[in-house]
């Protein structure tokens, strides 16, 4: 075959994907491919899938030597940044280059900005819907449907197309959010929170509206909590002015969601106390 | 703060990596650094670079763990998808610098090539064995010349004789069947349990 492709349809895209998910093709024809996976939410999944299928070929099961880790350690420790409650005061500032940013589209807010995340996270929040839609894996989640509440949040502005489909979708639960402990006695000075409500698909993606939630300093973050199985898990970031937020807890049946006011990064298991909650309705 | 890596999720273990707690990483290495591992050499049959690709794999996580999108798969996945990706680099550099010297491609394909003995090394899951020996030949050779050894597709239309659209259908089509094989045997995308 002569020369680089300049442009790619659809169809020859499509036809493209399991190669690309293999690290088969040139460079040039990845770009045009990765560029049509940032729109094309059915390319999107399909390569998820092969990469998904990849992996388990990949995976031996073996270990790694030994002292591999002490190299990798090692190197850490000479590039190590400053820790980070050196880094608070930065942040407090204003610093933005400072503040790492975990879970990409869990963390950035969808409605904020225009960055290749936030395609990113689009995208997978629609793959989440086709996804809901095509695949139907219920998880057993007991929610309960509130219709009128879901054409209430589907007249939203703010919600993409991806995200009223999945409003639409029968399958997808809803759970509001009220005020807990947290919102009282929480370092943000919550008041009293407005209206928060999560969607669940029954992919077990889905996403939090959480705009009601009152705005606190940028050092801070509201983070997403679910209990999975009596373990409190974290689900995603929300940042510290959230919006419509899209969120994974695919793999487990959720209980209770819950969001905290943490330190901006936000922390692996949390002792504050929720600024709203709900339970899901068996 | 309560740090309790052990039971932690990938999620949240990536969520502690991005707050540089090295003790994080550690463990995520210790859940997949063997896979990690294992891929890279397995690609480039070499221990030195296959233990350089795993540190950057792990560095480039520690110094980059919002490129990890929890949406678009699991970690181990994610983890294996960038191995994969430096391990065919420096194949295909290799390649290109050997190029001259080797014109064996096509002898490798049929007579030197012999991944049916490196799967069985790979101790994988008894059921992604069964899938992949399942799968036709036509659809079984190209994806581990891709996959496994680093070629493009083009590389591997010219080593089996076969037209590159066929060789891309056919990858395409052996992926699908494969996941469709490890469904229907109850096999999960590696760490999606976690």
């Amino acid at each position: 075959m002569s020369g680089q492709p300049s442009q790619l349809d659809h169809i020859e895209i499509q036809e493209l994907l399991g190669v690309y998910a293999l690290d088969a093709v040139d460079p040039e024809t990845a770009a045009l491919i990765d560029g049509h996976l940032e729109e094309c939410v059915r390319c999107s999944i399909e390569v998820t899938q092969h990469h998904e299928v990849a992996g388990l070929l990949a995976n031996s099961g073996g270990t790694s030597p030994a002292d591999l880790w002490d190299g990798i350690a090692r190197q850490l420790d000479s590039s190590a940044p400053p820790s980070w409650e050196g880094l608070a005061g930065k942040l407090e500032a204003g610093d933005d280059r400072t503040e790492r940013v975990v879970g990409s589209s869990t963390v950035v807010p969808i409605t904020s900005g225009g960055s290749r995340r936030r395609r990113a996270g689009r995208v997978g929040v629609v793959v989440a819907a086709v996804a809901a839609a095509v695949v139907a894996v219920g998880l057993g989640l007991q929610v309960h449907h509130l219709d009128n509440q879901v054409s209430a949040l589907s007249s939203r502005p703010s919600l993409t197309a991806a995200e009223r489909t999945a409003l639409a979708s029968p399958s997808t639960r809803q759970v509001v959010l009220k005020a807990g402990p947290g919102a009282t006695t929480g370092p943000g000075g919550h008041g009293g929170p407005g209206k928060v409500t999560v969607v669940l698909t029954s992919s077990g993606t889905g996403f939090v509206e959480a705009g009601g939630l009152v705005g606190i300093p940028r050092f801070r973050t509201y983070q997403l909590w679910g209990v999975i199985g009596g373990k409190t898990i974290s689900l995603g970031l929300l940042g510290s002015h959230p919006g419509v937020v899209p969120f994974s807890a695919a793999g487990g049946t959720v209980t209770v969601f819950a969001i905290t006011d943490e330190s901006a990064g936000g922390v692996v298991t949390t002792t504050n106390q929720p600024v709203v909650e709900g339970g899901v309705s068996a | 703060m309560v740090v309790d890596v052990s039971g932690a999720s990938d999620a949240n273990l990536v969520v502690a990596v991005g707050r540089w707690h090295q003790h994080a990483l550690a463990e995520i290495y210790r859940r997949h650094g063997g896979a990690v591992h294992s891929l890279a050499r397995r690609i480039l049959r070499s221990d030195a670079p296959a233990e350089e690709i795993t540190q950057e794999v792990f560095l480039d996580l520690w110094n980059h763990p919002e490129k990890f999108d929890p949406q678009r798969g699991t970690l181990r996945s994610f983890l294996l998808a960038r191995t994969h990706g430096k391990s065919v680099d420096v194949v295909r550099s290799e390649t290109a610098r050997r190029r001259r010297e080797e014109r064996t491609s096509r002898e490798t394909a049929t007579s030197g090539y012999d991944i049916d003995h490196e799967v069985w090394d790979m101790a994988v899951a008894e059921q992604v064995q069964e899938a992949l020996v399942a799968l036709p030949d036509e659809l079984r050779h190209p994806i581990e010349l891709a996959y496994f050894r680093g070629h493009t597709y083009r590389e591997v239309a010219v080593m089996l004789e076969q037209p590159e659209g066929t060789v891309k259908s056919r990858i395409r089509s052996g992926l699908v069947k494969l996941r469709t094989s490890l469904a229907e045997r109850g096999v999960r995308p590696a760490g999606a349990e976690q």
